[in-house]
C-alpha cells in the first residue's frame, strides 16, 4: 500500500504510527512537496493482518527476538517452554508482547513465565480489574512508562495488587513492581 | 496521476524490507541443512506422522544428522512420537536450541510450547470467530520463526512433517525454495487414493517440488501368531496408483500394532524392531531416500 498526494502527484511519506489503541493503529502520511498531512486508521482486523506479517509499520527499533512472534502471539504458551526466555526478554519481544496483550483485550504471553487458560485469563484477569482502581499519583507514575509497553505495565501491576490483596492502585503499590518493569 | 506501479520505494513503512530480512535470516540458518524433505498425504490418519518419525529414525541409524519440523501446527504430534513431548526449548547464543529425540533426531514442534494435552493453537486477536481471515499467516510466520530461529547446526536432511491436505504445501514450498521434494504417505484404500491424486497433481501443477514417491502405510496386516499377511485395505493398488502417477513407489510398511504401541510410548518402533516386515520395509525405503540424497 502507497499514499500519493492527489494535489502534487508525490509520494507522501510516513511521519509517525501510533496505537495500537483497542487494536487500532493510527498511521500518518505527510507529502513532502505541500505537507499535507492524511492519516490511515484501521480497524482491529487490518491491524491483524499488519501483526499477522510479523512487521512493524515503520520498521522494527531492533532485531527481532528468536520465536518472538509465535511468543508474542500464541495464546496460553506453556510456562517455561522456551528455558531462558523471560517475560520482556527484549524491547522487541515487550513490543510484540504489549502490542498482542491489547489486541487480545487482555490475554498475555505465558510461553516464558506461566500457563494459563486464555478463556480463565481474561476471566481472571476482567475480574482484577473491576476490583483495582487507581490513586491520581499512581497513575501519573503510570504515564512516564513508555507508551507501547503501558497496557502490558498496567494490566501487571494490577495483577500483582490482586495477588497481594491490594484493593488500591498507590504510589507504594508501583514501588513495589517498579523493579520488575523498570519504572 | 501515478500509479501503484509508478511509485518506488515503500514511503517509510518498511514492510518489504522486513519482510525481506526474515527471508535473508532463513536463507541463512537452511544453508546449514544439506537437503529438505515434506511428507505429506492427501488424507488423514494415513500414519504420515509415524511414517515421518520412523523414517528419521532409520536415517539417523545410518548415521544421517535428522532434524524433524513439525509443520502440523495445529496437530502437532512430532513431539509425542519422538519422545519429547514436556521438554522445554532453550535459548542460546545461536538461537533456539531444539529438543533431542532418540539418535540425536532434532525436533521442533508446537506441541512443545503447549501446556496440556486439551490446549488448542490460539493466537492472541481481535476475535477467533474471523480468525479464517488471518490464522494461515500466523501458522506460515510461526514455521519460518521455527525454520530460522531454530539452531539446527550441520544437518543432512531436515524432514517436514506437514498436515493433511494440499494446501499447506505452499505454505512451505514458500519458505523452502530449495525443498528438495515431497514424499507421500497414503494407505491403500481407493479413498486415500483419491485424495492422493490430488495432492501429487497439486504439487506437480504449481511445480512446488519434485514428487520422490509414494510410502503405502498400513498394507497388510500379519498375524502374530501364525504369520499369515491379510491386506487392510483389499481393492486398493498403491504401486499401480503411484505407476500411473509416474512416482516411483517406494514400498509398502506392513501394520503392526507393536508399532502403534512405540508410537504411543515415543520411541520410533524401527529402532527397536527393524527385523519385523514393518521395520525391514522402513529401513528399505530409508535406504532409497539415502541413495536420493546421495545422488542429488
Amino acid at each position: 500500500m502507497k499514499f500519493i498526494c492527489v494535489l502534487c502527484d508525490t509520494q507522501m511519506k510516513l511521519e509517525e504510527t501510533t496505537g495500537q489503541v483497542e487494536g487500532s493503529l493510527s498511521i500518518i502520511f505527510t507529502c513532502p512537496s505541500c505537507a499535507h498531512r492524511t492519516a490511515l486508521l484501521t480497524n482491529p482486523w487490518e491491524t491483524q493482518l499488519v501483526r499477522a506479517l510479523d512487521v512493524k509499520i515503520g520498521g522494527r527499533s531492533g532485531s527481532p527476538e528468536p520465536m518472538g512472534f509465535v511468543r508474542a502471539m500464541l495464546a496460553g504458551g506453556r510456562m517455561g517452554a522456551l528455558e531462558g526466555a523471560g517475560d520482556a526478554a527484549s524491547p522487541a519481544a515487550e513490543e510484540d508482547s504489549a502490542a498482542s496483550a491489547e489486541l487480545s483485550a487482555g490475554a498475555s504471553t505465558e510461553l516464558g513465565t506461566g500457563s494459563r487458560c486464555p478463556f480463565s485469563a481474561v476471566a481472571n484477569r476482567a475480574a482484577e480489574m473491576a476490583s483495582v482502581s487507581w490513586d491520581p499519583s499512581a497513575e501519573r507514575l503510570l504515564e512516564r512508562v513508555p507508551e507501547f509497553i503501558r497496557p502490558m505495565a498496567r494490566q501487571g501491576i494490577e495483577r500483582f495488587a490482586a495477588e497481594h490483596g491490594y484493593p488500591r492502585i498507590t504510589e507504594e503499590v508501583i514501588e513495589k513492581v517498579r523493579g520488575s518493569f523498570g519504572l | 496521476m501515478k500509479t501503484y506501479w509508478d511509485i518506488a520505494g515503500d514511503g517509510g513503512s518498511n514492510i518489504g524490507a522486513q519482510v525481506e530480512a526474515q527471508h535473508t535470516r532463513l536463507r541463512a540458518r537452511m544453508a546449514h541443512i544439506r537437503r529438505k524433505i515434506a511428507v505429506v498425504s492427501g488424507k488423514g490418519g494415513v500414519g504420515k506422522s509415524t511414517m515421518t518419525a520412523n523414517l528419521a529414525a532409520a536415517l539417523a541409524m545410518q548415521g544421517f544428522r535428522i532434524g524433524v519440523l513439525d509443520a502440523d501446527v495445529n496437530g502437532p504430534s512430532m513431539g509425542k512420537l519422538l519422545g519429547v513431548r514436556g521438554r522445554s526449548l532453550t535459548m542460546g547464543p545461536d538461537g533456539i536450541v531444539p529438543t533431542e529425540g532418540p539418535m540425536g533426531i532434532k525436533v521442533v514442534s508446537m506441541d512443545l510450547l503447549l501446556p496440556s494435552d486439551e490446549t488448542p493453537v490460539t493466537w492472541h486477536g481481535p476475535g477467533q470467530q474471523e480468525s479464517f481471515m488471518w490464522r494461515g499467516m500466523m501458522e506460515v510466520n510461526a514455521l519460518r520463526e521455527f525454520l530460522a530461529d531454530t539452531a539446527w547446526g550441520e544437518l543432512d536432511l531436515l524432514l517436514a512433517d506437514l498436515p493433511p491436505g494440499t494446501d499447506r504445501i505452499s505454505h512451505l514450498t514458500g519458505l523452502l525454495p530449495d525443498l528438495a521434494g515431497c514424499l507421500i504417505i497414503t494407505v491403500a484404500s481407493e479413498v486415500s487414493h483419491l485424495i492422493v491424486k490430488k495432492a501429487v497433481s497439486a504439487v506437480r501443477d504449481a511445480q512446488w517440488a519434485p514428487c520422490l514417491g509414494v510410502v503405502e502405510n498400513m498394507g497388510r496386516f500379519i498375524c502374530g501368531h501364525c504369520g499369515a499377511a491379510e491386506e487392510m485395505f483389499p481393492g486398493g493398488d498403491t504401486a499401480a496408483m503411484a505407476a500411473a502417477m509416474s512416482i516411483p513407489f517406494l514400498g509398502s510398511v506392513a501394520f503392526d500394532p507393536r508399532l502403534a504401541a512405540a508410537s504411543d510410548r515415543g520411541t520410533p518402533f524401527i529402532l527397536s524392531h527393524p527385523e519385523t516386515p514393518a521395520g525391514e520395509a522402513l529401513l528399505r525405503i530409508a535406504r532409497t531416500i539415502q541413495k536420493q540424497m546421495e545422488a542429488a
